[in-house]
């Protein structure tokens, strides 16, 4: 769902620290046509111009508090990521990214549930999917393309 | 009396998504083109800061609904059971959501609460004094894969006589009466590699009353190499065999309400300003409801704009459009 809008296209910016450029970021929305209770919310399958940024080296802010990783996030069982909202997904990566248009490939993993599915509760709550398989990957299952430009 | 209509205001996800109609908008809709007043949400779409909204949240929805005259039929919850993410939720947990659902329902003025097929009954169970305490129904959606004498209906329809409450029910969804391929799910197949050949072969495997197996081998028959993840119209296929459409007369009693199941709403050949779902049976269903008595709502739940979602704005459903269609469709069966 909204396969095309899950990253708004303006909004790839690198992120600087104390005068060093730390990584990068982008506005990304819900691929759900519900909010989530944001403790299931469960990372990103990202690969920009063809390498892989893990969830270990994504933050994600939401509601007016810093940027959290996934660890955190996982801890937020009684906050909400309201369906109208934009989130800002960091990527820490030294140096950030060149100036241009990148090739960003996408997924998002909430472990958002209908009720009880046997097969894979309790394995997801020992091991969560990888984000990218599809596996949590709720109402938009391909991973979807972007090309779009680096503004700051 | 008699069917009455509503608009779940799921239909206007893509909408929301895009800030072009409020909640105050989608209300707003329903009461000066549909001419009703039957008013449906998703929790966590509709309401911000789900489960807690703010006192001027609530203040703008209730004054929304007053100013149109509007009454709100029912509110869908859910049950993430994996939301504490260090063990799955327990059975009283799980009640917990449901019963804070309920109060929240109540709060907003909803008459009835749709929770998912896959809640167990022992869960609804123990939300049951809740529902009595806040006069609102819990009604457990039957949705595509369950058929209406399955073990979850009967079930549930054995409890609620033996119980001898009006408090647990069912919401069927019109989804169930799928008989045909969704062209909008299969067009999206197709932009995303699946091979248009299969289209026509598809409605083959419904119109003979395929079952998965079969529909697969026969496709794989006509077209060699075709794999499965191309054949997205298994899973409809497989609850269509097996529905029976005079069954909803004597659920009746039993209906909370019901979700207007849609994927496109096209003209009727040869009736020009008439619509349908040419995927979906109204007309048998809406005849067992007219004749068992219903006097609850069907609210419209569009579905279609998912599948479009991948092109341009250009070519994003209409969803405004599609629900007055299916309005003018439903006035036709109630014969209003």
């Amino acid at each position: 769902m909204f396969d095309n809008w899950l990253i708004r296209e303006d909004s790839l910016k690198n992120v600087t620290e104390n005068g060093k450029v730390v990584g990068f970021k982008m506005g990304v929305r819900i691929a759900d046509y519900r909010g989530a209770i944001l403790s299931l919310h469960n990372g990103y399958y990202i690969n920009v111009d063809g390498v892989v940024y893990p969830r270990e080296v994504q933050k994600f802010e939401i509601n007016g508090k810093p940027p959290r990783d996934f660890e955190e996030i996982k801890k937020a069982v009684h906050e909400h990521w309201n369906y109208d909202d934009e989130g800002m997904l960091y990527v820490m990566k030294e140096g950030g990214l060149e100036p241009g248009i990148h090739h960003i490939e996408f997924q998002q993993s909430i472990l958002c549930r209908y009720g009880y599915a046997p097969a894979v509760d309790e394995e997801w709550v020992r091991n969560p999917p990888v984000p990218g398989s599809g596996a949590g990957a709720g109402k938009t299952s391909a991973i979807v393309s972007f090309d779009i430009p680096l503004t700051e | 009396m008699g069917i009455k209509r509503g608009v779940s205001l799921y239909s206007y996800q893509q909408e929301q998504f895009f800030k072009r109609m409020n909640l105050r908008d989608q209300i707003k809709e329903v009461r000066e083109s549909l001419d009703t007043d039957g008013i449906e949400i998703i929790d966590q779409q509709a309401i911000r800061d789900y489960p807690n909204p703010s006192d001027e949240w609530l203040d703008m929805w209730h004054s929304a609904m007053a100013e149109f005259n509007m009454k709100a039929v029912t509110m869908d919850v859910y049950m993430d059971v994996l939301q504490y993410r260090d063990h799955v939720m327990l059975y009283d947990e799980c009640a917990e959501r449901l019963k804070n659902d309920i109060r929240l329902a109540k709060k907003l003025g909803f008459a009835n609460v749709r929770c998912l097929s896959a809640v167990p009954l022992e869960v609804i169970k123990m939300a049951i004094p809740v529902a009595e305490e806040c006069d609102v129904r819990i009604g457990k959606e039957i949705h595509a894969n369950h058929v209406l004498d399955d073990e979850m209906v009967t079930e549930l329809v054995t409890y609620a006589e033996r119980r001898q409450t009006p408090y647990v029910g069912l919401v069927p969804d019109m989804g169930i009466f799928q008989y045909r391929p969704s062209m909008p799910s299969m067009n999206y197949a197709v932009r995303h590699g699946a091979n248009p050949d299969i289209i026509p072969l598809a409605f083959d495997c419904f119109e003979q009353h395929m079952d998965v197996e079969e529909a697969v081998k026969y496709v794989q028959g006509k077209i060699p190499g075709t794999e499965r993840r191309e054949l997205t119209f298994l899973r409809s296929l497989d609850m269509y065999n097996h529905q029976k459409p005079e069954l909803m007369k004597d659920l009746v009693p039993h209906i909370v309400s019901i979700h207007g199941k849609i994927w496109e709403m096209t003209e009727i050949p040869g009736e020009p300003g008439h619509y349908e779902d040419a995927s979906i049976d109204y007309v048998t269903p809406f005849k067992y409801l007219k004749e068992g008595g219903y006097e609850g709502y069907v609210d419209t739940e569009y579905e279609g704009q998912r599948h479009k979602q991948d092109q341009g704005l250009e070519n994003i459903a209409n969803e405004v459009e599609e629900v007055r269609r299916h309005h003018e469709m439903m006035r036709r069966l109630i014969g209003e």
